[in-house]
């Protein structure tokens, strides 16, 4: 799956606007949005935020977790955590990158959002190549994942189930019995 | 070495994995005579009586067996490189590359540019879709392209009709742009 | 002016069953990303399909009514926009793997009863003239030329199949419990894959529950 892809599905997530106009609901075949009141905020699918802010008929409001102190938080508890906490969106990075690339001027601090997200997905990252390095060397069969946002997923695939192909047809001459059971990642 | 010359198809396409190489009469050739010599030869042999070398017509109908493969391989192959092209250049290939292909991979082309047509009009029940759009997700209903050669009109599915010329920039539907993208003649301008 | 723009928001699909058109697109977006992910053909959605394309062309249809200024219309495009893409991602999919494992895929399906077939009644002819026309070209270029013996051409040969053994990643939809993958022996443990929880594993393992519904390929 690529980039262009990941981002389409997360802009099916919904994001507060305040509207600079005034309409009736509008009935999409993915759900009612609206009714739109200059002034008063409103949830609509990223797709379409990102649309109507560059056309300047809203500001974005930044999802509840996009700012500096809550994103710390989230930074902190990831460094302690053995394991894969859940982030405060499934598509935390996509998300953001979406929202900054045209609505920066909504947002307050984003050079400093920028920073730590950068941060929790290098530490994430870092987690993620030793629980790879893991499935492969105890030839897991099985491996739970929770938490594990899409385009984290993406950043191990192909590789990772390549890989671990490769060695299951290697395996497969010495019969299946050879691999060991399962391995959690998460708790 | 008997399978040698077969091999040779194999190594050919290896090489030059992005194009499409002349289809290799020459060669295709001597791998036919090749294969009619072992099998003439195996006659002979089992023709002989007892003494026959059974090893040796073994040894040939491997071979025979070998060069079929390797021959049916790389048909295969060329026909693989050819299919991807249409999903890239559209039902008309481009001369140069029509130029590397033997009558029947045209005859072939046709054929599954036929097959592929009549099964996309009757996607929907019968409301058709032209599966070769939309090969990335959608951003914006316009996107705005630099047109890199002289095309000249270009009419576009509700009838619009734009010239296109060469240094030129356009805001146009994504749609009708993303073939002409591909084919080089617009550049999609991102910010 | 209506500004649902006189669509039905409920669809039937069968004679008992009727879901919201957001039902039959989330369905779509699943179907989707379990195609696009599985290995093998996954079963047509051909119902599914039908009543997305029965939406789309309605919407246009009213859409074309409206004064082109209105933002509705922009809206319902970019929206319509993004459904073909899937639809098209989705039936490309499909045929590319047609296209790969076509004998395997036209064998597998003609033991199948006629409602359970994976290849809907267009994939299924596109299929068999895709295999016709590869044979035909075979012949006449190849086959023809070569010594009697070897003439007759086998498909069993050519014939290309997905690998089942590769390794997915997927959601749990539902619980599903007592699981025992392959690679498992008697001392395992069965497994239980709760509901929302993510999970890396052989396909062939879950293929069943794939289809059925339970498991989510991300």
């Amino acid at each position: 799956m690529n980039s262009a892809e990941t981002e389409f599905i997360a802009e099916k997530e919904l994001v507060s606007i305040v509207p600079n106009f005034n309409y009736e609901v509008i009935y999409l075949i993915s759900g009612d949005i609206g009714p739109f009141r200059a002034g008063l905020p409103v949830k609509v699918p990223i797709w379409l935020a990102m649309s109507l802010k560059r056309r300047q008929k809203c500001r974005i409001v930044p999802p509840r977790w996009m700012n500096v102190e809550d994103l710390e938080e989230v930074k902190k508890q990831e460094l302690n955590e053995r394991f894969f906490t859940k982030m405060p969106s499934e598509h935390y990075m996509v998300e953001a990158h979406l929202l900054l690339s045209v609505a920066a001027d909504d947002i307050p601090r984003c050079e400093q959002i920028r920073t730590i997200l950068k941060d929790i997905w290098d530490i994430r990252m870092s987690k993620l190549r030793s629980s790879v390095d893991q499935i492969i060397k105890t030839n897991a069969i099985h491996a739970r994942l929770d938490h594990l946002t899409l385009m984290e997923i993406n950043s191990i695939r192909p590789l990772l189930p390549h890989a671990l192909d490769q060695l299951f047809r290697l395996q497969n001459g010495r019969g299946p019995s050879q691999a060991s059971g399962s391995q959690a990642f998460t708790q | 070495m008997f399978g040698q010359k077969g091999l040779e198809l194999i190594k050919e396409l290896n090489r030059t994995p992005d194009v499409l190489p002349p289809f290799n009469d020459d060669v295709i050739r001597q791998v036919l005579e090749e294969m009619n010599a072992l099998f003439e030869q195996n006659r002979m042999d089992l023709d002989k009586e007892k003494d026959a070398n059974y090893a040796g017509v073994h040894v040939r109908h491997a071979s025979l067996e070998r060069n079929r493969r390797c021959l049916l391989a790389y048909l295969y192959n060329r026909i693989n490189k050819i299919r991807q092209m249409r999903w890239e250049f559209g039902s008309i290939i481009p001369p140069e590359i029509k130029y590397n292909m033997c009558e029947p991979e045209v005859q072939w082309f046709n054929n599954y540019n036929k097959i592929l047509a009549t099964y996309m009009r009757g996607i929907g029940n019968k409301h058709g879709l032209n599966l070769t759009l939309d090969r990335q997700p959608p951003k914006e209903l316009y996107i705005e392209v630099r047109c890199l050669e002289d095309y000249g009109e270009y009419e576009m599915d509700n009838g619009d009709v734009v010239t296109l010329r060469k240094g030129n920039m356009y805001l146009l539907p994504r749609g009708p742009c993303e073939q002409l993208i591909r084919q080089g003649i617009l550049q999609h301008i991102t910010d | 002016m209506d500004s649902s723009f006189g669509l039905d928001n409920e669809v039937a699909l069968s004679d008992d069953e009727t879901v919201t058109v957001q039902q039959v697109l989330e369905t779509l977006e699943n179907a989707w990303l379990n195609e696009k992910f599985s290995p093998e053909l996954l079963p047509h959605q051909t119902d599914i399909v039908d009543c997305m394309f029965e939406q789309i062309s309605g919407m246009e249809e009213n859409l074309e009514k409206v004064d082109q200024s209105d933002i509705r219309v922009e809206i319902h495009r970019m929206e319509l926009d993004r459904i073909r893409y899937v639809l098209s991602s989705f039936l490309r999919t499909r045929l590319e793997k047609i296209e790969e494992f076509c004998t395997h895929i036209i064998e597998e399906d003609s033991t199948r009863d006629p409602d359970e077939r994976y290849l809907s009644p267009g994939e299924k002819k596109f299929a068999e003239e895709f295999q016709n026309n590869i044979e035909q070209h075979f012949e006449r270029v190849a086959l023809r030329h070569m010594p009697l013996n070897v003439q007759k051409y086998d498909r069993q040969l050519m014939k290309v199949e997905p690998n089942l053994k590769s390794y997915v990643f997927l959601r749990a939809r539902s619980t599903a419990e007592g699981l025992m993958l392959e690679g498992m022996d008697d001392t395992d443990e069965p497994l239980t894959m709760v509901k929302d929880s993510q999970h890396m594993a052989l396909y062939s393992g879950v293929a069943s529950l794939v289809k059925n519904g339970t498991l989510q390929l991300i």
